[in-house]
């Protein structure tokens, strides 16, 4: 087990974790009670790292994080550095790639909350921000654990991303499914095997958590 | 106390509203009414469909209408000619949900201090109060699913009535429940009303429901009301 490639994944999903809580929130939030006609155009541009390829959208980010751009040269000006084939490049492109996975479900929370309550609340006087901390958090959360833990998941996992942007500098942008990817290139197939079931038996585990927390507030319903 | 006569002038309810619906499945629905009513209990009794709740839904700011006024006393909540739209949250008019919409994470003394402004002793009190005078202080602990559906019936009017409403909406709450629960609900209400004079809307499409609870009654029709 390679021991540096494991704290550094760790390292990136719970960063990656964190930072879709704090904007996948909002962003939910929105998606879910904006009356806007075109937020289906955000939402479409939200999903796209569903079915893109993890390659095309690694390409893109590799050529955006390169001093011929805006982002790519501000970023440089910012830090001196740059951001592609270093730990922070990753991730941005692990936020931005495991975005649907942390908004969608808290999407699905936040319209799993039933209306009346919220009109309850409205001629309760509460404003918006009260009706928001107090009603529709609390109800949702179930939903917002979900996406948390499931960008976390999927952070993990994430392989082609990686490679495009991060390389495979031990110990910066070694993650560990680039690790088993290494492992096979090299014909050992012990350790492969051996890194593969940590990450099947963590991804099952982690599974098993939202789906019984899922089935847990559902028993809470009222009769 | 204020003379009856003299209260119900200052906090009666006026309303006079139009509002279309159309869609492609359902026919087209109009709503026209005006009226104006006292404080106490008045029902508006007609079959489903004929735009009860959709008045209840417009009194509140859940809905607005297209065009018309609606005050209560002095206080103007909606003139679509002054272009005055007051949001549901500064209407303080009460509503109690024809499904109670108790919030199913909060405690029922939660349930009731959500609507309340103050904070502190005089929050504690208000909540003590209230559910003392609806018979459910023993329930303050428990939440909405742990408790029968006329003990919530009774927290979510005290819900509604702790805020100090000017006005109270009921959308068919005691449907389903029998008529002595039901009797023994309303009276409750009534104490609370003798002190607080405010207009009750009490909608319903239950004929002996009307007649048990009512002083007085709107028979609506199609969007309209077509007797008193």
């Amino acid at each position: 087990m390679n021991w540096q490639a494991f704290a550094l994944t760790a390292r990136l999903a719970t960063l990656t974790a964190l930072i879709l809580t704090i904007i996948g929130v909002p962003v939910a939030l929105w998606i879910t009670f904006s009356q806007r006609r075109w937020k289906f155009l955000l939402e479409a541009v939200l999903g796209l790292p569903l079915i893109l390829p993890p390659t095309v959208l690694g390409l893109y980010l590799l050529i955006a994080f390169g001093n011929g751009t805006v982002l790519g040269r501000w970023f440089e000006r910012l830090t001196g550095g740059t951001l592609a084939f270093t730990f922070s490049g990753l991730v941005v492109s692990s936020v931005l790639y495991s975005m649907p996975f942390a908004v969608q479900p808290m999407v699905a929370g936040f319209r799993g909350v039933d209306r009346r309550l919220i009109d309850a609340a409205r001629t309760l006087g509460a404003e918006r921000w009260k009706v928001y901390s107090q009603i529709v958090l609390p109800l949702a959360w179930p939903g917002l654990l979900t996406g948390v833990m499931l960008s976390f998941a999927h952070t993990v996992g994430e392989f082609g991303v990686v490679l495009m942007v991060g390389g495979n500098i031990p110990g910066a942008t070694r993650t560990l499914s680039i690790d088993i990817y290494d492992q096979v290139q090299a014909l050992d197939y012990a350790a492969a095997n051996q890194t593969a079931l940590v990450l099947l038996l963590f991804s099952y585990t982690l599974l098993c958590v939202v789906y019984g927390l899922n089935r847990r507030t559902a028993l809470l319903e009222p009769r | 106390m204020t003379d009856p006569q003299i209260s119900g002038l200052m906090s009666g309810l006026q309303l006079e509203l139009k509002k279309t619906f159309s869609s492609k499945r359902l026919h087209r629905f109009s709503l026209d009414v005006k009226f104006s009513l006292p404080p106490g209990v008045t029902v508006i009794f007609g079959p489903s469909g004929s735009g009860k709740t959709t008045i209840l839904q417009c009194l509140a700011g859940l809905t607005t209408p297209d065009e018309g006024a609606i005050s209560v006393g002095s206080e103007v909540l909606f003139d679509s000619r002054r272009n005055i739209n007051l949001p549901p949250q500064q209407r303080r008019v009460g509503y109690v949900f024809q499904d109670l919409a108790l919030f199913p994470h909060m405690t029922a003394a939660d349930n009731v201090a959500f609507g309340i402004r103050s904070n502190g002793d005089q929050r504690t009190r208000l909540v003590r109060d209230i559910l003392e005078r609806f018979h459910i202080t023993h329930l303050s602990g428990h939440r909405p699913n742990e408790i029968s559906g006329g003990q919530r019936q009774r927290v979510a009017l005290a819900r509604a009535l702790v805020t100090n409403p000017r006005l109270l909406l009921l959308d068919e709450p005691f449907s389903a429940l029998d008529d002595d629960l039901k009797l023994a609900i309303i009276g409750d209400l009534k104490q609370w009303l003798a002190q607080n004079s405010i207009p009750v809307l009490l909608v319903t499409h239950d004929r002996s429901e009307a007649s048990l609870l009512g002083e007085r009654m709107l028979l609506m029709k199609d969007g309209s009301v077509v007797g008193q």
